[in-house]
């Protein structure tokens, strides 16, 4: 995977943390990970669709998602009950969508889907044969961990359906002949 | 607001690709609308809908069924969920929802699907948030697949919805 899709995530994933709640992020060490992802407590599940496709995961300690929820919504919550998942689900969907504006404009178009949340820790995720590149970000809430499992779309497969089919040229241009 | 017509394409895209790649007769078993999170099977395969219909679906299955399905698709007996097993599971997820979206595309709605993702660990709690989702059981002699639907319409002028541009390709 190359760097320059990796980027826009690490520097929406900060803007947005310290936007939203304050807190500066300190980037740890990017490593390479070609097996299956061992879920954190929390995990929010974005996918991209477009030149570039694949998957996005942020995954939270209970203690991270806990307390930046509580501070996105300026309210103590102490258990991660609709709220605090909506809210968590909220702060991946805009690093992500934050993350696709800035792809955009290095020329990768993509759409971002809605996110979709994970509880629970000890699940496993394969993204198969996408290898994912795993960024550690530490603050003083706790860890949030990034995912980019993500490559540029191979067009001729993934949207072939989509694909307008050429008109055969001699079937439009001699309506005459038969007649 | 889930929408109970999208829910057809993908029976008939299930049982037509199960019937094809792992000759299984697949009947429809009971239907549902959940709004709380589900709890995950031993097997779920994930997939998101971008376009006109927006939202995730869900195939959940037991290993069982997975590595039967798996053994009948490639012709080879597995008794172990190992990667190629997985791969497979995962592409059938793939194929099946693909074969969907043709068939919304003809209703008129259009739309993309990411690479599938694959969640294995049972009890795992996922939540599709505000999209409520209808679950179908599908029965098939190898066992049963749940499919989650937790889809809606985009909303009109939505940047989703709009922002699909046809692509040419240029062929060698």
């Amino acid at each position: 995977m190359k760097v320059q899709y990796l980027i826009p995530f690490v520097e929406a994933a900060y803007e947005v943390l310290k936007a939203e709640v304050n807190i500066p992020m300190q980037r740890g060490d990017l490593s390479l990970d070609k097996g299956a992802y061992i879920t954190d407590d929390v995990t929010v599940i974005i996918s991209l669709v477009g030149d570039i496709e694949g998957i996005v995961f942020y995954g939270f300690s209970n203690e991270a998602a806990l307390g930046i929820a509580s501070s996105m919504l300026g309210e103590n919550l102490s258990e991660m009950n609709g709220l605090a998942q909506s809210g968590i689900a909220e702060l991946g969907n805009v690093i992500t969508g934050r993350a696709s504006v800035k792809l955009s404009k290095s020329g990768f178009q993509s759409t971002i889907s809605p996110p979709t949340m994970l509880l629970g820790k000890g699940a496993t995720i394969s993204t198969l044969d996408f290898p994912r590149v795993v960024v550690p970000l530490t603050s003083n809430m706790g860890r949030i961990t990034i995912h980019l499992a993500l490559r540029e779309a191979l067009r001729q497969g993934a949207n072939a359906a989509l694909l307008k089919v050429p008109e055969a040229p001699g079937l439009k241009d001699t309506p005459g002949k038969d007649s | 607001m889930a929408n109970v017509k999208f829910m057809n394409p993908f029976v008939e895209a299930a049982a037509e690709v199960l019937a094809k790649e792992a000759g299984a007769t697949v009947e429809r078993g009971t239907l549902s609308l959940q709004k709380s999170s589900m709890t995950s099977d031993q097997i779920t395969v994930l997939l998101s809908l971008v376009g006109q219909v927006q939202g995730v679906v869900l195939y959940g299955l037991s290993i069982e069924t997975a590595l039967k399905l798996v053994s009948k698709m490639m012709g080879q007996e597995f008794t172990e969920f190992d990667n190629l097993a997985q791969s497979g599971v995962a592409e059938l997820g793939n194929v099946i929802t693909g074969c969907a979206t043709v068939k919304l595309s003809k209703e008129g709605f259009d739309a993309e699907i990411s690479p599938p993702t694959l969640v294995q660990g049972e009890g795992i709690q996922i939540s599709t948030l505000d999209f409520p989702r209808i679950v179908v059981q599908l029965k098939t002699e190898m066992g049963d697949i749940t499919v989650h639907l937790a889809l809606r319409e985009s909303p009109p002028g939505s940047e989703s919805g709009k922002n699909y541009v046809p692509i040419a390709i240029q062929m060698k």
